[in-house]
């Protein structure tokens, strides 16, 4: 027994010594990370995201081709589904970007110009649309795009047997593309080819939605001389066509496909803007725990999805440049106000819920200290939200809104005003009628900060008087919370959550009288009359549109039953070999690609 | 010992029947489906439900494990429904990856463990035996995602000695020699990291075993004939003192399609571990149930597997 405890006090000791080493080590790290870092570096540790510039555009001579080496951070494989009209993974799509079947080109409001592969016009008096392929455009496999291959994904989305997610209320705007999906018709009547190079498309109603692919309006091709012969149900989503061969109209071409580790792509020579200057792309998984050091040691030109939260691994770094772009998704807190009514499918706002008071919303948004949030958790890289939209869509986002910034006292005055009180004098108010008053909140599991930041929130809200409970009593994970959330759970009063935006910024989809993702539940006249407008015939003139966006932005900011909480910065890490890349969201899927050229053979480390 | 065995394969056939009548209810039991992931504000909840309708997810769970149960009886055990293709197309692949690098781990645990087990026994409370188990203390100590991502920084990115994600370099043509190698290559890092924190059980079991068998008599009778120790080490402590190893190995065998969800994520080396961690957060019910059916027959087939070498090794075991 003597022995046993001499034993373990010597495996202890050697423990301690390993763990004093380890300390050592970092701290010698830190300070060599310091001195390298002093120059740039503010004295707040915060990022300004206005500095992160979206182009790299390295001086020095270029090697003639060279093999760029793209690093897709994630912890599970990626899917391999390399369709736009199958996938329904964000990592194929990621993917999916070097060699995209993108038709049309957008600009910074990701509405459709006229420099991609197609042109659009919108006959809106007709309800038509005509698509037209500019110039002599090849697949990869050197076949020519046809006007087949334009109807072809139509067909494949609106099919019987067709499993994804596509076929939607949008795609039913197409006329006879119901009648197509029920079986009921060969072809879709709405849609013609006019001749080798032309279609079009007549819809049940046209909608300035339709410039930012809305309406039903497909932005896709699909290599019909390839898919033809493969049966949609259950065949397509399996066949190599799909997963090991796919035939493609972008700056690179699927070459190898090592299914959820890696991908060799090659210059596509018949691209319609020229064969791309780099030879080789290849994009591997990397973990997330390993990605900064991937970089810093010059594995990879480009990570894509990198962690936010791991960019203290890249500053400092003197061979990676760090590229930033505002991500499209927001941050919100919602009040349930509300439910769902399944049967008849649509929200019913109830004007006696515990949460329907308006100067009691705007207490609760007024006593979060997001700004703190922002730069002691996400170093800068999340900031406060002062609307539904985010900044990228220049021109419906309304920067003068000023939103819920930090302000405790104001908070304390709204909610005296409202009546909420401290009636026995143990610092938290009571309702109304006097009674006890405790608010519970929804809020999902995520990354390691999220209970720090949610418990950050919860004294907020104490400091003013409000008692914030957690439903569950702990953070719910994914799945449960929007099973719970969706469902109108009564233990819910307001929940935590996040949009990813897409790049159609219309708000019908999650704030309208119909709509099961209008999670707070509120509906009002005057807000149906203004989500109505945004997408009414009129606003087809941009400038009425834009200043609908802003009608409703105010109001909804007003109502306070959904606050943004944050907007997001996105950072790109980018070997400083790498010259003109560019990831503008108004370059991001076409024009830039090809420009791509390296300086060394291999990374910078 | 056949009869036995028949018996034993009878039995599972229950066994299995209530394993897989619990997994399937408690699958449907979690929160969520696979389409829960879907939203965004640009899918159409309706087309959600459609395709929840389509998969059967809205029928009696009865009516779904029936079909489910009879499908999989004639070998069809469905499509996954987040990689959308055959679950057993999937686990084929997966499953040979985590196979490959399991048996490779299993190699370099013995490789390690059996030399050290011995010398820790016959060489009792030396210096070496002492470091010995200190090492398999502290390897036995250190979790598994610290060691993984030590060595994948030193290995990988600083001295860059071994590759660092994926199961093979994208650029080898399959069935070259450079894709055997680059496959074996990339195998070598987490196969290593997995066997130094393996080695623990079988160090500390051999060792003991040998101690034990010092005081044997038939080691006493062997001595007193004059049988040199080198001899006798390797003819009859040795061979005795392995039984206890052998008794791991069928589980051993079976195990080697389990992998590792942390050497999987650390080492981004697409196995099972990986695979069955995911299927569940993603609500893959039938990527869920097949898995867990498979690991519920493999670990039945292991103690089965463990009980026949025993027989096979030592004459003095029967089954009956």
């Amino acid at each position: 027994m003597k022995k046993n405890w001499l034993l373990l006090s010597v495996v202890l000791a050697v423990m301690f010594v390993l763990a004093a080493c380890n300390n050592d080590g970092k701290d010698a790290a830190k300070t060599e990370d310091g001195k390298k870092d002093k120059p740039e570096q503010s004295e707040e540790n915060k990022v300004d995201t206005t500095t992160l510039p979206m182009e790299i555009t390295n001086e020095g001579d270029v090697i003639k081709g060279g093999t760029l080496r793209v690093g897709l951070v994630t912890d599970t494989p990626f899917k391999g589904i390399f369709s736009w009209e199958l996938y329904d993974d964000a990592y194929d799509s990621e993917i999916m970007k070097y060699t995209t079947n993108n038709l049309f080109a957008t600009d910074g409001d990701f509405l459709i110009t006229d420099k991609g592969i197609g042109k659009l016009d919108v006959d809106k008096d007709n309800k038509k649309a005509k698509i037209t392929i500019q110039g002599d455009v090849k697949w990869s496999d050197g076949q020519p795009l046809t006007a087949e291959d334009l109807i072809y994904p139509y067909e494949i989305i609106g099919h019987p047997d067709y499993e994804g997610v596509r076929y939607d209320d949008d795609f039913k705007n197409i006329v006879g593309a119901e009648e197509y999906h029920d079986g009921k018709a060969e072809t879709i009547s709405g849609i013609k080819k006019i001749d080798e190079k032309s279609i079009e498309i007549t819809f049940k109603k046209v909608s300035p939605a339709i410039y930012s692919g809305g309406d039903g309006l497909w932005g896709y091709a699909a290599p019909k001389h390839q898919l033809a012969s493969i049966p949609v149900k259950d065949a397509l989503i399996a066949s190599d066509a799909v997963r090991k061969n796919p035939v493609t109209l972008g700056a690179f071409k699927f070459d190898k496909i090592k299914n959820g580790e890696s991908v060799q792509l090659v210059a596509n020579e018949y691209y319609y803007q020229g064969k791309p200057k780099v030879d080789k792309v290849v994009i591997e998984v990397v973990p997330s725990s390993s990605i900064g050091e991937a970089m810093k040691s010059g594995k990879y030109d480009i990570a894509t999805s990198f962690p936010t939260n791991q960019y203290d691994s890249l500053k400092g770094l003197s061979n990676v440049a760090i590229l930033g772009r505002p991500e499209l998704a927001y941050s919100y807190l919602g009040f349930k106000v509300g439910k769902y009514d399944k049967a008849n499918r649509k929200n019913i706002f109830n004007e006696k819920s515990k949460m329907n008071d308006v100067n009691l919303r705007q207490a609760i948004g007024y006593a979060m200290d997001i700004e703190s949030v922002g730069e002691k958790f996400y170093q800068g890289l999340r900031v406060r939200a002062n609307s539904l939209i985010p900044p990228v869509f220049a021109s419906y986002y309304d920067g003068t809104l000023e939103g819920y910034h930090y302000d405790s006292e104001k908070a304390k005055e709204l909610l005296d005003k409202a009546g909420y009180k401290d009636v026995d004098g143990d610092g938290i108010r009571e309702d109304k009628d006097g009674k006890k008053f405790s608010i519970r909140l929804a809020a999902m599991a995520g990354s390691d900060t999220d209970e720090a930041i949610v418990e950050y929130y919860r004294q907020n809200w104490k400091e003013v008087g409000l008692d914030v409970q957690l439903t569950t009593g702990r953070l719910i994970e994914f799945n449960a919370f929007y099973d719970k959330v969706k469902a109108d759970d009564p233990e819910i009063d307001m929940f935590m959550a996040a949009w990813g935006t897409g790049t159609n910024p219309s708000p019908v989809g999650l704030y309208s009288e119909g709509a099961e993702f209008n999670m707070s539940r509120y509906v009002a006249a005057d807000l149906t009359t203004m989500l109505e407008d945004i997408d009414s015939a009129k606003a087809m003139d941009p400038k009425y549109r834009s200043e609908a966006f802003r009608t409703w932005q105010e109001y909804m900011s007003k109502t306070a039953t959904t606050i943004p909480t944050m907007f997001r910065t996105e950072i790109i890490p980018v070997n400083k070999r790498v010259k003109n890349y560019n990831v503008d969201y108004a370059n991001d899927t076409q024009d830039h690609l090809q420009t791509i050229e390296l300086t060394a053979d291999a990374p910078i480390k | 010992m056949w009869k036995t065995i028949v018996r034993r394969v009878l039995v599972m056939i229950p066994q299995l029947f209530v394993l897989s009548l619990l997994i399937f209810i408690l699958a449907k039991l979690m929160p969520g489906d696979p389409f829960t992931g879907l939203i965004t504000p640009e899918t159409d909840p309706a087309r959600l439900e459609e395709l929840r309708i389509q998969a059967g997810f809205y029928d009696p769970w009865y009516v779904q494990y029936y079909h489910w149960i009879t499908n999989a009886f004639q070998g069809d055990f469905g499509r996954s429904y987040t990689y959308k293709i055959a679950v057993s197309t999937l686990i084929g692949e997966r499953g040979l990856n985590t196979f490959w690098l399991s048996l490779l781990s299993a190699i370099f645990v013995y490789l390690i463990a059996i030399p050290l087990g011995v010398l820790a026994g016959r060489y009792q409370d030396s210096l070496l035996d002492k470091s010995i188990t200190l090492y398999s203390f502290i390897s036995y100590a250190i979790p598994t995602f610290v060691l993984s991502l030590i060595f994948v920084f030193i290995f990988g990115y600083k001295l860059m000695w071994f590759p660092t994600s994926g199961t093979v370099d994208v650029g080898a043509d399959p069935g070259t020699m450079a894709y055997y190698w680059s496959k074996i290559y990339h195998l070598l890092l987490p196969a290593i990291t997995y066997a130094i924190l393996g080695t623990t059980a079988i160090i500390q079991y051999l060792r003991s075993e040998i101690i034990d068998a010092k005081t044997q008599d038939y080691v006493k009778t062997a001595r007193s004939k004059g049988v040199p120790m080198r001899k006798i080490y390797t003819r009859h402590i040795f061979r005795n003192s392995l039984l206890p190893i052998a008794a791991f190995l069928g589980f051993t065998i079976t195990g080697l399609l389990g992998g590792s969800i942390f050497i999987e994520t650390i080492f981004g080396f697409p196995g099972m571990g990986q695979l069955f961690i995911h299927s569940i957060m993603s609500r893959d019910y039938s990527v869920i149930t097949s898995l867990v059916m498979l690991y519920g027959f493999l670990t039945l087939l292991g103690s089965l597997l463990s009980d026949i070498i025993m027989s096979i090794v030592d004459p003095r075991i029967r089954i009956d």
